[in-house]
């Protein structure tokens, strides 16, 4: 049958790669070093995900968590949230681990160059964005003002603090950090991530907008950039879902007509507006 | 008129009485394997390999599985693994000969929907693998409460994808050459010579299900949304996933690892799910973005309705009636499409209104 003339593809094996570093950085999550077989790299887009496999244990979708630009290697942050991430928790330098990727469409970098750049971070939101974070600082001409809005629950949960004791030092970068509950240590803002917003000095026009956090997150964040006359077309977003197979056959992602894991994980917002299961 | 009959009157025709037929599934058995309807239990029926050209059954309303069992199993193996060394093998796929033998044209029409699904953007080694030799033969059905085929486009003697079509007559069966592999069998068969006579013309007419021309369909699902009609199926059922499981087009999965008790060995198998089953979209947090059975049963049906027909210009539900037949809660594919037709009307009606 001639509609069946076409390339097949073996979507579903792994290539095995190796840890090659691991570091604990808060009660529940951990970053991992990873390189890839003979030299490879995993050459993503910021925002891309892999999935990870451990056999006997399944698959998972981990957003790569460091810029592209940072080679050899890349890095996963993982928190401890089911039978896989445990077992990847206990994983040491120089174990082997499954890779399937890069998957999804990742941000659409030349919409940002010449612009302004505010990063919205809820929580472990801050493992994908800190991707594009890095690539914006390593790349810093492209880009003008870089502004990072960071929320978390407690300052124990602070997900990268020696990069974010980097980036506070930067003059080329604007830091502003909240947590929803202090300890008495704390001295910085406390509060949920949106109040972080209105305070900022906006050219907003020229500022374009990248979200990553919870899921509840998403509704109350465009509110505040709404309320500071951000355009719709500035916005994107990151959004979670079951990137069960990554290629766009499992159908467990599946936002309305489309699968995040081929037409996402960054959505432009008015493209999410249109889809009713978004967010 | 049947506009289906005139497609088969440009084709090349033969006469098989009932023991031509009968040696003819003999010849295809010695060519390849024949998967054809079979007798399970007083009244049900399915595809399985033929052994016995006498136990093959061409005159059935469905089968209680759709065809897609033999190009996406329900249970698949995608890799073997071995723990100790931490090696993995991917298991060998050679595509087979095979010919699908008595299959009605929603069949038909269901797999060449799934060749899309499994073709756009990666194509899936494992599925096109198994599709890659397989000839189908055709035969016509006589539609009973259930079947919405012919409502949504796909007439009984539609004789896409097939290589040969059955229609069974008086005494035996008209054999259709559709195409070259069809004309090759039938050769190689020795079927004698066509028959020259025009074909006898069916214009019987036929009472419509739907309230509603297909090609209107597809619009329709652009309004109704958040109608009512959702939370009024929602009700009764059961969220089982009988419907999706027996769909001919559904082919979502999942896939899970198992491990052998040897703890040494294991297996990533991939087994069907269904977007009715309350854990589909899960994620590890806990979070389920699609937690209500009005909003599981509203996407079935969107996928079947909107969002794969605005890729294909296809409605991707073939009609074989098997959700209805099977649902336990007694729920109609054909009820819900009309209510959600009624509901559309309504909606119309109350715009005028306010104009």
């Amino acid at each position: 049958m001639e509609t069946l003339a076409i390339e097949k593809k073996d979507l579903y094996t792994p290539v095995m790669a190796t840890i090659d570093r691991v570091e604990q950085l808060t009660g529940t999550e951990k970053r991992f070093h990873i390189v890839l077989p003979h030299g490879k790299e995993l050459n993503h887009k910021p925002g891309q995900f892999v999935e990870v496999s451990i056999f006997g244990f399944g698959e998972a979708p981990i957003s790569v968590s460091s810029s592209p630009t940072r080679k050899p290697g890349f890095e996963l942050t993982v928190r401890k949230a089911g039978r896989l991430t445990e077992k990847m928790h206990t994983f040491t330098s120089g174990t082997q681990i499954g890779i399937r990727g890069p998957f999804g469409n990742g941000f659409d970098l030349e919409k940002f160059k010449g612009k302004d750049v505010l990063f919205v971070a809820g929580g472990i939101g801050l493992a994908p964005l800190k991707s594009l974070i890095e690539y914006t600082m390593d790349v810093r001409d492209d880009f003008k003002r870089l502004i990072i809005v960071y929320g978390t629950k407690s300052p124990s949960e602070i997900l990268y603090p020696a990069e974010i004791e980097e980036w506070q030092k930067r003059d080329d970068v604007e830091f502003h950090i909240t947590v929803d509950r202090a300890d008495d240590a704390w001295k910085g803002n406390v509060g949920v991530i949106t109040t972080l917003i209105p305070p900022l000095k906006l050219d907003v026009e020229n500022t374009m907008v990248a979200v990553v956090g919870p899921p509840v997150m998403y509704k109350f964040v465009v509110m505040a950039l709404k309320a500071k006359r951000i355009p719709d077309a500035n916005i994107y977003m990151s959004l979670e879902r079951r990137m069960k197979c990554g290629v766009g056959k499992c159908g467990h992602c599946q936002i309305n007509n489309s699968y995040v894991c081929q037409d996402g994980p960054v959505y432009h917002y008015p493209i999410i507006k249109e889809l009713e299961e978004a967010i | 008129m049947n506009s289906q009959y005139k497609n088969l009157s440009e084709l090349k025709r033969y006469f098989f009485d009932q023991e031509t037929a009968r040696r003819f599934i003999s010849f295809l058995m010695k060519k390849a394997e024949v998967i054809a309807p079979h007798s399970k239990g007083e009244k049900s029926f399915a595809y399985q390999v033929t052994t016995d050209p006498d136990q093959v059954v061409l005159n059935y309303p469905r089968t209680i599985q759709p065809l897609k069992k033999f190009f996406l199993p329900p249970r698949e193996t995608l890799l073997e693994y071995d723990l100790e060394k931490n090696a993995i093998k991917k298991p060998e796929l050679e595509p087979k000969d095979r010919i699908f033998l008595g299959v009605h044209s929603y069949d038909m029409k269901s797999i060449l929907l799934l060749d899309y699904s499994f073709k756009k953007g990666n194509p899936e080694s494992n599925y096109l693998t198994r599709r890659e030799k397989s000839v189908f033969i055709g035969v016509s059905y006589q539609s009973d409460e259930y079947h919405l085929a012919e409502d949504l486009g796909i007439d009984i003697h539609d004789v896409s994808g097939f290589s040969l079509f059955l229609d069974p007559v008086e005494k035996g069966f008209l054999v259709f050459e559709v195409d070259e592999v069809g004309a090759n069998l039938l050769n190689e068969f020795d079927a004698g010579l066509p028959i020259d006579t025009p074909l006898e013309q069916d214009f019987s007419e036929r009472k419509p299900k739907l309230k509603m021309h297909h090609k209107r369909l597809p619009q329709i699902f652009e309004h109704i949304y958040h109608s009512p009609v959702w939370k009024k199926v929602a009700e009764r059922c059961v969220g089982c996933g009988t419907c999706n499981l027996l769909c001919a087009t559904c082919y979502c999965f999942d896939v899970r690892d198992e491990v052998e008790l040897n703890v040494k060995e294991g297996k990533r198998e991939r087994y069907w799910d269904g977007c009715m089953l309350n854990p589909f979209a899960e994620v590890a947090g806990g979070e389920n973005f699609r937690p209500t059975l009005d909003s599981r049963t509203r996407h079935r049906l969107y996928r079947k309705f909107k969002y794969l027909t605005e890729q294909t210009g296809e409605l991707h539900c073939v009609g074989c009636g098997r959700c209805s037949k099977y649902c336990p809660a007694g729920i109609s594919l054909i009820e819900i499409v009309n209510d959600l037709i009624d509901d559309y009307n309504k909606q119309q009606k109350q715009a005028v209104t306010l104009v």
